[in-house]
This record gives C-alpha cells, structure tokens and sequence, in this order.
C-alpha cells in the first residue's frame, strides 16, 4: 500500500533551503488528513546532521543518503537514489522545491516511476480526498488546478516563499532511516562549479526587477538599487533614458525596444512610465513605483506608489526588507 | 545550375510578395545617398541600395533587425528615385518573406501579438482604450455624425499623447464639428503591422475595422496619426474600405479657412515645424499644419533646413519606434540639435511617433529645461 | 552529427488570456510562435552542424498549425520536420514525452536538444522525461554547450552559480538563453525550406494507442488571477513609509 508524503529536503553547502521548511509545513497538513507519515529524503555528503532540524518542522521519519557521490547535485545520482527509494517505499506523493536541482530531479523521477509532475505550483490543497494542486500557466495570467488521479507517487515541484513555513517545534525529533542505496553510475561529470558571490538574476528570468531611471541622476546612485536587488535576489534593470544616457548597457533596458518582462515584483525607482517602458513591463504581478512626482505615469499602473526621494527612500527600504527576510 | 535557380526563386517571391518594382531598380545609388542612415553620426551598415541588389540576385546576409528591419519607410529615398520606385513598398514585400516564416525581431512579434490580442501594439488593455477621455466628454460614434474620430493607439494609451487626443477633441469641438468615437470595439489601424511584413494580419486587421466603420455607418475619418491617417487613405481601398479621410490638421485648416476654427489668444516663442514622413512625404500635406500655425498670434514659425519633400524623418516609422536605435544613429537627435542650433523654444509636430521619438531625444541630449515638444493641437488649443 | 531538436509551438508573450465557454484556455486570437526557449535549441543544433557537419531533424507535436513554427526551424537551417498528430487534446508531459521520444527513438540521434522550458505551461520536465525514456543522460539548463564527437560538455545554470559538466553522447541538453542569440531564417533558406521534408505522423505509425499514452495529471479547472486593485499610494515620512510598503509586499501582495 502506497503511503507516506515525502518531501525532498533540498540543502546547499549543509544548509537546509527556507522551502524544505515551507514544504514540511504543507506535507504535514496533508500527511494528516490522510492519516499518512511525512517523510523528508535528505541526501548529501556530511548532512546527517541536519536531520533533527527537519523533525523539529514536522517530519516523522528522515531518509538519510549520505554518500561522497552526492556532494554535488548530479541529475543521475540524486535521480538514481530518490527512485530507487520510492519504489522501494511507494510513497503517495512526493513534493520538491521549484529550484533548479527540484525541477531536473523531479522531471527524471516522476518518469521513472512512471507518474505525473505538476511543476512550479503556487498552492496545494486536500479536496475530495486527494491532492490538488494551484500551477501559474502563461507567465502567471491564468492558473491551473490539477491532480494526479490514479498513478502514484504524486509528484509536484512548489514555489519558494509562496506556502507559509509553520515554527519549528524544539525538541520534536524524527526517526531517522539511513539509506544505504549507492548512487549508481552518474553520467554527469562535473568539471567545474562556478559559484555566484551575488547571484542576480537574469532580466527576463527575475521574480524580482529592481529598475531605475532618469531620476536616478547618474550611474554612481544605481549602487542603492543594486544593494536592494541583492537583499530581495533580485535582478537589477533600468529605463531607456536610463540606458540613453549611458549609464547602464542596452542589456539592462526594460520595455519594449529592449526587454519584455513580468516579474513577480517590479520596483521602479525614478523612472517616469513612458508607453515604451510600461508596454515592456506591465504585465508584472505586482508593481511598486518611487517617484518624486506625483502626476508620473508610472504611478497609473503601480500597485503601490511612494511619492517621495528615491535617495532616501531605496536604502530605507533595503533595510526593512533585510530585516523582514532575516 | 542550383544556385541560380535560388537566385530567381528569392526575386520570385519578392515580386509575389508585392516587390515587382525591384526589378526596375537600376542601381545608381541615389537611394543609399539619401538615406538618413547614412548621414548619422555613428555610420551604420544598412544601405538600402545593397539590400536591392541582393534581393534581386537572392544573396543572403541582409536578414537582420539592423538591416531588414533598419529601413523607417520615411519616402526620402522614393521621392528622389529616378525610375520612381515606390521603395518603402519593396522593403515591406522584402520583410514579409521574411515575416511569414517567423523571421521577425523579437519586440515586433511582442507587438504583433499584442495587437492580436488586445488591438493595439503597447501590450496595454483593450478594455480601457477610451482611458485617454478624462476631462473631455466625446460622444459616441452614430450615424448621425459626420465624422468619426479615430484616435491612434499610441495616443489612446500613452500617457503623454492622450493630452493629444483630448487637444484635437477640444479643437474640434470648438470648431463645431459633429463627430463621434467608436471605443473599445476599435482596433489598430495596422500601418506598423504592414510595414513589418505581417501581411495576413495586417489584412486580418484592415477587414475588421473596414466591418467595423461599415456596420456604424462611418463615411468620413479624422485621424490624430499621420499612420492611421495614410493607411485608411491608401491601403483600405485595397480591401474595399472606402472612407473619406483627413488628418486633423487638414480639416481644422479648412474650417480655420471657413471661419469655424478661430485662433486668438498669443502664444509667443519660436516654435520649428517637425514634418511627420507619413502627413508631408507620403501624403504631401505640407500647408495645412504650416497655416495653422501661422495662424496663431505672436507664434514664430521657423522651418528645419530640410523640409517638406527633404524633411529628415524622426527614426520612429516602419515600426521602428518598437525597435532600438542606437544612440548617434538617432534621427530624431540630429533633428533636437538643429533646433537647439535654432533656438527654437518648441518643436511642433502632428505624429503621436515622433513625439515619442523627439522627446526621448530631448532628454537624452539634456534640452528638456530649454525646449518642449508639442503636438500642433496643444499649440493650437493654447490659441482659442 | 544526427542532431534532434524537440520544438513547440507556444502562444507568443502578449497573448491575453481569457477563458471559453467549457472554461478552458481560449485559443482565439492569439499569436502563435516557436517557443523562444527552442529557437535557442535550434540555433545550438545548427552550430553543431556547422562545425562538425550532420543533419538538424526538428521533431514536435500537435495538429496542422504547428508547420508555421516548423517551418521556420527549417528556413533557419534545420534540414527535416516530423510532426507528430496525437489525436487528442486531453494530454499531459508524460503523454508528450512518451510520443517524443518513440517518436525520436526510431531515428538515427546523437544529440536531442529543446527549450528548457515552455513559456505556455512552463512545466520543464518534456525534455528530462524523453532522456529518461531513452536512457540516456539530461544536462538541463544550458547556455553554452562545446560538442564533438562522442561527448558535450555544457554550461549550465545550477541553484547559485553555474556548472560545467561533461556528458557522453547520445545525451539530452536543455537550451536556456545567455550565450547564443537565434538567427534570422534567410531568404535561401526560406526557399530552400519549402523543399525540405515535412513529415505528418499519427500515433499508430510510431506504435503508439492512445492507452499507452493516457495522461497521469488531469486539469481540474482553470481560472484568472484576481482582478488588479487599484493603485495605493503608501503614505507617510519616508521611514515610515518604507516600513508600510515592505510589510504590504509581504502581506497583502504576498511577493516577497
């Protein structure tokens, strides 16, 4: 009999991810509606250690595979022990973070044990008895609710920071399996890992766009975006007059002479809303503007406005969002 | 052999494609030497003369956003053809192979599909095509009106070119003019979808909204864009769309010559006349936008060392207001500087592009404290 | 080289999406276009076949439509198309998967090639799922891929940074955007196109019924986001103000 909802605890540099945290928090909830246990696959060189942490947000049993050959994320290994495991086990569901190891490890799981993935969710529910789950489609302008009825395990990758992570419970310990399967043959063959001190993002692949403009008065002051952008892993982008005035290259332009993007979050500091812009970035989710002038377009699109001085305002706000991400 | 048979097969489909005056071309060049491209500062790879030569013979090499899709359609080099090859014509035929097998830079296919989707080209909502009204209060288009108001999408959505929309609305008004708008039913003329290659929907486009003014009764036309205006008039008849069609400029100089339109309050300054390719070239309307301006008390009107037939184009046509021109390949920047040179106090205009086009220029050359652009209808309404 | 490229055709970035009468994603109106991500796999297809000459085959799935975005994998220099018809709508990325990779796997292929993702149903796994079912190995995530005889080594975009890694071929790689921008088709090459094979399959030509193929995940219902609010200006001194905005990120848009 199928059962158990497991929940891939995704570390980097032995440090468990914040959407394991998120992901136990909901696999708990739907552990206990069907009255199943919720089992975290950690896997890793030297990460034993971090299985008591993943008890303390809810997991019952932890498998550990703690091989030399997992140190780094391989498509194969990682693929080769998680499969073996649900076979073995036969679990009801599995979720995964939408990061980029979840996804590639997801993909090549679910085919192997020949059942569905719904990739990138932003919600997951118990209705009818059976997992369902909420997928932005079209760059998020509609949504979808899916099930996997009849195979299983189900298996879902979810978005970082959309399902709220519960407290952790001190002292609630799991009991912890350790997995003795190898990782088998990996085809894969890292030759070398680059390794981002900043990693910002791509324009067009951002969740997150901090973007400035003409008011940002010279390339020096974009130093106070950038600083924003780190703190929110956010990618940094300008307006055309921005880039007119050479204060950044053409590749940091958004709109629509330059790029078409629709972030999660776009903060636009200084930056007026000429058609061109607003037609390259409008389709964002959610829109902040900061402008020192009231009647600037941008503010007809913004979802929030702040009429004020970017100058004091950008570096206030990277320190309240330091404060709220800590 | 092979090779020559895709030699004739690439001016084959040049010709089907409405290219046949290709064939006319007699390679003197007089074209390339009258290109804006070729007189910017930063010189610039595309020559129109070139592009000829290898369409005809079926070269490769000239598929490119810089190259193809270089070419703003501003007639400079048409005017001056001397076999008359209407080469804007030539280059669209060119882009639309091009086009009907995806070949089309990345932020036009963003405008093909915006405009598939929401009729206009800035990716912005259909439902609120009528935002740019507040203040003015523009009745619907019925029957009973004489002419319908098309308002350019450019100044339908754009929060800069809608005071356009409501100045030509205010003007008209004044002037005692029956007119009315359609709304959201609207769609966008298609001149840019045309000239981008997108044929199949440019004519999508053209037959829908010739349905459209048919099924309200439209007869006559008022345009705030040279593009819609130039489109409506010469490319709707192709598919049956028969409409009496003015830019607004003209038909304000007609009532201003009836006494309908009067002009009264100053506005001082030394305001230069920027000709739209589409309103002087194309469409050779040359005196109604000068007349009105003239007519308006204490105005300075000085002219742009070429104008009228030699007026340099602002970079914004040929749907290249949707692509990125480098800086020091801008038209629109020499055009700044000139009237910077002239001390002009306002460059005045009559195209919701070239507004678009000269302002980012004046910015970008930091003329924005000494100098504004306005639309012939804010100067004009500043006069009632 | 015997080089695949997986290829869809998607609705293009401004589509506006509304829902029909039996509530699914309204077809109408929309633009149809290659899927970005695969220009940029057939672009790496056909730099592999310049170097180290070979055959660029574009395979995809779907109904007569998608000859447009075939097509223009082959004006850019693709050399044959395959489209698969699976005779439904009602399909998942493991039915995709199923039909693309029987589909490839009775061709001759050194290396597979796709877009990392789509950007319709953005679900990345098409492309890992047909190298499992293939068995051989996946690199996703790619923007630059060196390949010669017999291996391919890639870089590609790993949760913080990015990683070089090395695969034996035949293998699966995953196209991302950064390092190789997709050309134009030519002019020859657009004449040259409308001679290359185009090759229209069911699923019963590749071995396939429709059982075989059933989706696992099934579409409950699809919906649209919550209208926009109208626009909030935060108020207040600008510390005060910065606090309000970021707890309203958190809270209220729930972005951050």
């Amino acid at each position: 009999m199928a059962k158990g909802i497991w929940v891939f605890a995704e570390q980097r540099d032995e440090e468990i991810k914040k959407v394991t945290y998120e992901l136990l928090s909901a696999g708990r909830k739907a552990a206990d509606a069907l009255g199943e246990e919720l089992c975290a696959v950690l896997m890793g060189r030297g990460v034993g250690s971090l299985a008591g942490k993943l008890g303390e947000y809810g997991a019952d049993k932890v498998y550990v595979a703690d091989v030399d050959a997992l140190e780094n994320y391989t498509t194969d290994a990682y693929t080769n022990v998680l499969a073996d495991l649900a076979k073995e086990h036969q679990p009801t569901a599995i979720l995964l973070a939408c990061s980029v190891a979840g996804r590639d490890l997801a993909a090549q799981v679910a085919q192997r044990l020949g059942t569905g993935l719904m990739t990138d969710c932003t919600d997951i529910a118990m209705e009818d008895g059976q997992l369902v789950f909420t997928r932005p489609i079209y760059a998020g302008k509609a949504f979808v609710k899916a099930a996997c009825p009849q195979a299983r395990p189900v298996m879902a990758t979810i978005r970082p920071n959309v399902l709220a992570a519960d407290a952790p419970q001190a002292g609630r310990a799991a009991e912890t399996v350790t997995v003795s399967a190898g990782a088998g043959d990996i085809r894969q063959v890292i030759k070398e890992i680059i390794k981002q001190i900043s990693t910002r993002p791509e324009l067009t692949e951002a969740d997150i766009i901090v973007s400035g403009g003409r008011g940002m008065k010279g390339p020096e002051n974009f130093a106070i975006l950038e600083e924003l952008a780190d703190v929110l892993g956010a990618a940094v982008g300008a307006s055309r007059a921005a880039v007119d005035a050479g204060w950044l290259s053409h590749s940091f332009q958004v709109g629509q002479t330059g790029k078409t993007v629709s972030p999660v979050l776009y903060i636009a500091c200084g930056i007026s809303g000429a058609i061109q812009h607003l037609a390259g970035m409008s389709s964002s989710k959610c829109i902040v503007a900061i402008n020192k002038d009231p009647e600037a377009n941008i503010f007809k699109v913004a979802d929030y406005g702040i009429v004020g001085d970017l100058f004091e305002i950008v570096p206030l706000l990277k320190e309240e969002m330091k404060k709220l991400l800590a | 052999m092979s090779e020559l048979m895709v030699f004739d097969e690439v001016r084959e489909a040049i010709v089907m494609s409405g290219g046949e005056e290709i064939q006319k071309c007699m390679q003197c060049g007089v074209c390339a030497g009258s290109c804006p491209w070729g007189r910017m500062e930063e010189k610039s790879e595309f020559n129109i003369r070139a592009m000829f030569h290898m369409g005809r013979l079926g070269y490769d090499g000239y598929e490119s956003d810089d190259y193809l899709f270089a070419c703003t359609t501003c007639n400079q080099c048409a005017v001056r053809c001397p076999r008359g090859i209407k080469i804007p014509d030539v280059v669209r035929a060119m882009r639309s192979v091009i086009a009907e097998t995806g070949g089309i830079p990345k932020n036009l296919k963003a405008v093909l599909g915006s405009i598939n989707s929401q009729g206009n080209p800035w990716s912005q909502e259909r439902g609120e095509r009528t935002a740019w009204m507040k203040g003015v209060e523009v009745p619907e288009y019925t029957p009973d009106k004489e002419y319908l108001l098309f308002v350019c999408c450019t100044s339908a959505y754009d929060g800069r070119s809608q005071k356009v929309a409501r100045s030509v609305v205010e003007l008209l008004q004044a002037a005692g003019v029956s007119f009315g708008i359609i709304g959201v039913e609207e769609q966008c003329c298609g001149e840019s979808v045309r000239k981008i290659g997108a044929e199949e929907d440019f004519t999508r486009l053209a037959e829908y909204n010739i349905g459209l003014y048919n099924k309200k009764g439209v007869k006559k036309i008022i345009t705030t864009s040279p593009h819609c205006y130039y489109t409506f008039k010469n490319e709707y008849p192709e598919f049956g769309g028969e409409f009496e069609v003015y830019h607004y400029t003209q038909l304000l100089d007609e009532l201003m010559a009836h006494g309908k339109l009067k002009l009264s309050k100053p506005v001082g300054g030394k305001v230069i006349y920027h000709e739209p390719c589409y309103l002087g070239r194309h469409s050779k309307a040359f005196d109604a936008p000068r007349n009105l301006m003239s007519s308006v008390p204490e105005l300075q009107l000085v002219e742009f060392e070429g104008n009228k037939d030699n007026s340099l184009c602002c970079s914004g046509g040929g749907a290249r207001i949707w692509m990125e021109t480098r800086a020091g390949q801008r038209f629109s920047d020499v055009k700044i500087k000139e009237a910077a040179e002239k001390e002009a106090q306002v460059v005045a205009t009559a195209c919701p592009y070239c507004i678009v086009m000269l302002e980012d220029s004046l910015k970008n050359l930091n003329k924005d404290d000494v100098m504004t652009v306005k639309d012939i209808s804010e100067i004009l309404r500043e006069s009632l | 080289m015997k080089i695949v490229v997986l290829m869809k055709q998607v609705f293009d970035t401004e589509a506006k999406i509304t829902l029909d009468g039996s509530g699914k994603i309204n077809k109408q109106g929309v633009s149809l276009v290659m899927n970005p991500y695969d220009e940029y796999a057939v672009e790496l297809g056909l730099r592999i076949k310049e170097k180290l000459k070979g055959e660029v085959t574009v395979v995809s799935l779907g109904g007569d439509e998608v000859q447009s975005a075939l097509r223009q994998a082959l004006a850019m220099g693709a050399d044959k198309a395959v489209l698969v018809d699976p005779g439904t709508e009602e399909i998942d990325e493991f039915t995709t998967a199923t039909i693309l990779a029987k589909a490839v796997g009775g061709m001759e292929y050194d290396i597979i090639l796709g877009g990392f993702k789509a950007i319709d149903d953005g679900s990345v796994q098409v492309c890992g799922r047909v190298a499992e079912i293939l068995g051989v190995p996946v690199v996703n995530v790619v923007t630059q891929a060196e390949v010669e005889e017999g291996k391919a080594v890639a870089t590609c975009d790993i949760d913080g940074g990015s990683a070089v890694i090395e695969v034996s071929l035949p293998a699966v790689l995953t196209a991302q955007k950064g390092g190789i921008e997709p050309r134009y088709p030519s002019m020859k090459g657009i004449m040259q196109a409308k001679k290359k094979p185009m090759q229209k399959i069911g699923l019963a030509e590749i071995g396939l019924d429709a059982a075989q193929v059933a989706p696992k995940v099934k579409a409950l219902n699809f919906f649209m986001p919550a209208a926009r609010a109208a626009g909030k200006t935060v108020p207040g001194e600008p510390a005060e103000a910065a606090r309000e905005l970021a707890r309203l990120l958190r809270e209220e848009a729930k972005v951050i």
